[in-house]
């Protein structure tokens, strides 16, 4: 089996080998088959060279025109940024100016005002009312707890059903 | 006038008053190896001109920044290398073609170039080459045509010499099914 093995690569190197001195001789005995234009590598050192100066020219137009116009560039950007600090500090003022809260002297007259609309009676009511509120809700969670106990339901149970 | 040494070249590069002339000295000391080497992966003379253009202007623009890490030639070899497999990126992303077709088209473009004049052997190994995938193809046509060390080889392909040596062993391998089987 290795025998076999080793006679196939020693058999394929040599039919490679023999292969790559076809190469080699071909190589040799034939003139490279690519052809270019006449005269074509004694003027590309002049063509690159022209295109290097063009590239070059073009790139100091282009830097001439960007110092021309960057004073122009930078008072505009001057410009735009006082504006847009006037604007937000305008904004600023206005915003504080609608929600400016009421004085303490301001509050204490709207209370009074308002509290001359009601008699005594009116908040002692109200507080009676709150707190009958407050027993009703203890009362409900009192029902809750009994109807709870009877219905012999536990904490898992009522855990489980919600 | 005997040849200037690359070290020579950039000497004379740094030269702020001899800087066009040294390069103009580099472009015709390269001009053929690298024109050769990009026409061999893109096929047709045109693309080859505007890549090798391309190459020397980057060439231009990188040689003030160029350190000596490596030599320059192989720093030429690997811009213009790069340059070609982005072009021929381009053009499959271009024509949304699957690479397949795109080699497809180049062996037709070789069929009927006019500036291809080679005999009905060397059509057929080119056409065998354009199977290659792109590195192999590199690799192939470096080491056959271009006769560079595989260690210069390693330096612009930025690849180990183990492995360059795989590459060149299977393109040869495919060249010859190729050649059995057309």
């Amino acid at each position: 089996m290795s025998k076999t093995w080793e006679d196939r690569i020693i058999r394929e190197d040599y039919i490679m080998d023999k292969f790559l001195e076809k190469l080699e001789s071909l190589k040799e005995t034939k003139s490279n088959p690519f052809k270019v234009p006449e005269g074509y590598f004694d003027s590309l050192p002049t063509r690159i060279q022209d295109r290097i100066a063009t590239n070059e020219n073009r790139q100091s137009i282009f830097s001439q025109i960007r110092l021309v116009i960057k004073p122009q560039l930078a008072f505009a950007a001057a410009f735009i940024a006082v504006a847009l600090i006037a604007v937000t500090t305008l904004e600023y003022i206005f915003k504080d100016k609608t929600k400016l809260p009421a004085s303490t002297g301001v509050y204490t007259r709207i209370i009074e005002v308002d509290a001359s609309e009601f008699t005594e009676q009116h908040f002692i009511d109200v507080l009676l009312d709150e707190n009958k509120k407050s027993i009703d809700n203890k009362k409900n969670s009192d029902c809750y707890i009994d109807f709870l106990v009877d219905e012999n339901i536990d904490y898992t149970t009522l855990i489980d059903e919600l | 006038m005997s040849e200037y040494s690359d070290k020579e070249l950039l000497i004379l590069f740094r030269d702020t008053e001899r800087k066009n002339f040294a390069f103009n000295l580099i472009i015709k000391k390269y001009q053929q190896k690298l024109y050769w080497h990009i026409r061999k992966m893109v096929i047709k003379h045109d693309d080859a001109d505007d890549i090798l253009q391309n190459t020397f202007i980057k060439v231009w623009k990188g040689l003030d920044g160029f350190r000596e890490d490596s030599k320059l030639y192989t720093w030429l070899y690997r811009i213009a290398t790069n340059e070609s497999l982005t072009f021929l990126k381009q053009q499959k992303t271009k024509y949304l073609l699957p690479i397949a077709d795109y080699e497809n088209q180049l062996k037709e473009t070789l069929e009927s170039d006019v500036s291809f004049n080679g005999d009905e052997i060397q059509l057929k190994l080119q056409k065998a080459i354009l199977e290659l995938p792109e590195k192999q193809r590199i690799v192939f046509n470096m080491k056959y045509f271009d006769e560079i060390k595989y260690e210069e080889m390693s330096a612009i392909l930025d690849t180990s010499v183990g492995a360059l040596k795989a590459s060149y062993h299977h393109a040869v391998k495919k060249i010859e099914k190729y050649f059995n089987e057309n």
